[in-house]
């Protein structure tokens, strides 16, 4: 019930509002579908849109990456509950704070990302996020390095599951620990790494809080992704009803790619 | 054999310290960086050097002249954390558990909505929560706030206790059911005490998650006495560039408490999410 009540609810809200105009007060009056025709004829909805495809596919790619060769490491060996303590930490810490600290690295001259860069002689001026083709990397570099965590921790999960006969075998036949990853833990923690790799790609796509802390989707519109351009739309231009037709056009697609992710995930384990 | 395997864990140990220090560097430089004088940090951005200015953290809790200071955002987290564990742990305990008394097959029909929900994106439904709240007039409560964001934890919350009620063993509840005890009164007197280390493990979930919230609560939280630590730290971001010091002691201390309550709980909420919370 509470679950149909602040999902369900809300998502239709969502809807009706998209074929409406309301400036944040007063009635809301019906639009037709003024709001999609604005979005279709404006090209910067389009860019907005590609860069959200970016942002989704370059972190969930570097993420999934980072994590599946993290959590093959720890596989066993001394100190691995300790290292997956620590490198759980960005998981846990507040999102702000860690888009508000990175942020602040990459100023030039006081920020640490320049510091350490100027240490080494690369020059320590550089102004990461005043620059439209560099911001989105830098973005996109925090949100792999705080996304990391979660994944890993699940694949840890999903390695400790395999059974050790597997490997006891493996060491039998002289495989070494690099072809042991590849073909016995890779492909038992496959369902799992499918299954994270769609809802990553979803969680992604959606993503917010990074990117409205370090750039507020600037400069210029370099980092708007759909859900940065949805909340600015609504709280900082009070245009709701453009904002919901984003949201609704952005949960389509994300609906739509979803469906052919489970179904490309069913037919390679039928296949198999 | 020894010297076979010995590039191989020589390779996986500098990788493994190669990644630690990726991890670890701006934590502890965020820390450093909070006893720190704007001058010192222009000179060492790592905060390495420079004399300790504890005056930051005095600073960060007050605020910055005409702004709310760290401990209104801290009462106003704390407010929204309680209210939201509480209403998570109550509300989605009986569900769980009526859900996991059902038949099989309804059992698994009544755990779709709460799957599907997991993947509605909050960016879909902040708009009509906005509209709601201005409606009723609860724009800028933080205990309002507490009550969405406890109702937003259930989907997980019953997701994870369901599958841990699923196992529970049914004789216990038969056992329970012969000394005359009603379906609430074998729920509260014998499944829920049974229950705590589950329980424990999604409320701190929960907490983790409600205390890093952000989207929402930068929607509905517009007054700034009203706002938790992690709206709080975007205003921080405009208010202290003379003294940035100041920011990075609110950061530490908005990362510190929760960072600390999980290196004491890592076992339970480790567990937890390794079982497969995919939130």
């Amino acid at each position: 019930m509470g679950i149909v009540v602040v999902y369900l609810v809300p998502f239709l809200g969502t809807i009706r509002l998209s074929f409406s105009t309301w400036p944040g007060v007063g009635r809301v009056a019906p639009a037709g579908t003024a709001n999609y025709r604005f979005l279709f004829s404006d090209p910067t909805f389009y860019d907005s849109l590609r860069i959200t495809l970016l942002f989704a596919v370059v972190i969930t790619a570097g993420v999934m990456i980072l994590a599946t060769a993290t959590a093959m490491s720890v596989r066993r060996g001394r100190g691995s509950t300790a290292l997956r303590v620590i490198w759980f930490l960005p998981a846990i810490a507040p999102p702000t704070a860690i888009a508000v600290y990175w942020g602040f690295s990459f100023q030039p001259i006081s920020g640490a990302v320049n510091g350490i860069l100027g240490k080494v002689g690369l020059g320590s001026g550089h102004a990461w996020l005043a620059s439209l083709t560099e911001a989105r990397w830098a973005v996109m570099g925090v949100a792999i390095w705080a996304g990391v965590a979660f994944p890993f921790l699940v694949l840890v999960g999903a390695i400790a599951r395999i059974s050790p006969s597997l490997y006891e075998a493996a060491d039998l036949d002289g495989a070494p620990k690099w072809r042991q990853a590849w073909n016995v833990t890779l492909p038992m923690i496959q369902p799992v790494l499918v299954m994270i790799t769609v809802l990553e790609l979803i969680w992604n796509f959606n993503s917010f809080t990074f990117i409205w802390a370090m750039t507020r989707g600037g400069p210029v519109s370099s980092t708007s992704t759909l859900p940065v351009r949805l909340y600015s739309d609504a709280f900082v231009h009070f245009n709701f009803g453009e904002a919901s037709a984003i949201g609704v056009m952005a949960s389509v697609v994300l609906v739509a790619a979803g469906l052919i992710g489970l179904r490309f995930a069913n037919s390679r384990s039928d296949t198999e | 054999m020894r010297l076979r395997s010995l590039p191989g864990a020589g390779s996986s140990a500098l990788v493994k310290l190669v990644w630690t220090l990726i991890i670890l560097i701006p934590f502890v430089s965020m820390i450093l960086l909070a006893f720190r004088s704007l001058a010192a940090l222009y000179n060492d951005p790592l905060g390495l050097s420079g004399a300790w200015v504890p005056e930051n953290f005095r600073q960060a809790w007050d605020g910055p002249q005409g702004g709310s200071g760290f401990s209104v955002y801290a009462r106003n987290s704390v407010i929204v954390a309680v209210e939201a564990v509480t209403i998570a742990a109550v509300l989605g305990s009986f569900a769980a558990y009526f859900t996991a008394t059902l038949p099989p097959k309804w059992r698994r029909q009544a755990m779709i909505p709460a799957l599907v929900a997991q993947t509605v994106p909050g960016i879909a439904l902040v708009i009509p929560f906005f509209q709601a709240f201005n409606a009723i007039g609860t724009l800028s409560s933080p205990a309002a706030v507490g009550v969405l964001y406890g109702l937003l934890c259930l989907p997980t919350t019953v997701l994870i206790l369901h599958a841990f009620f699923v196992d529970f063993p049914s004789d216990v509840r038969e056992a329970a059911a012969i000394d005359g005890l009603g379906p609430v009164g074998t729920f509260l007197r014998i499944v829920l005490p049974l229950s705590v280390g589950s329980l424990g493990t999604v409320s701190l979930l929960n907490l983790i998650w409600v205390w890093g919230e952000t989207l929402i609560g930068l929607a509905l939280l517009e007054n700034s006495a009203s706002q938790t630590i992690s709206i709080g730290l975007l205003s921080f971001q405009d208010k202290w560039l003379a003294n940035p010091g100041a920011l990075f002691a609110g950061l530490a201390m908005a990362t510190v408490p929760i960072a600390v309550i999980y290196l004491i709980f890592h076992r339970s909420i480790n567990s937890g999410v390794s079982l497969g919370n995919f939130r």
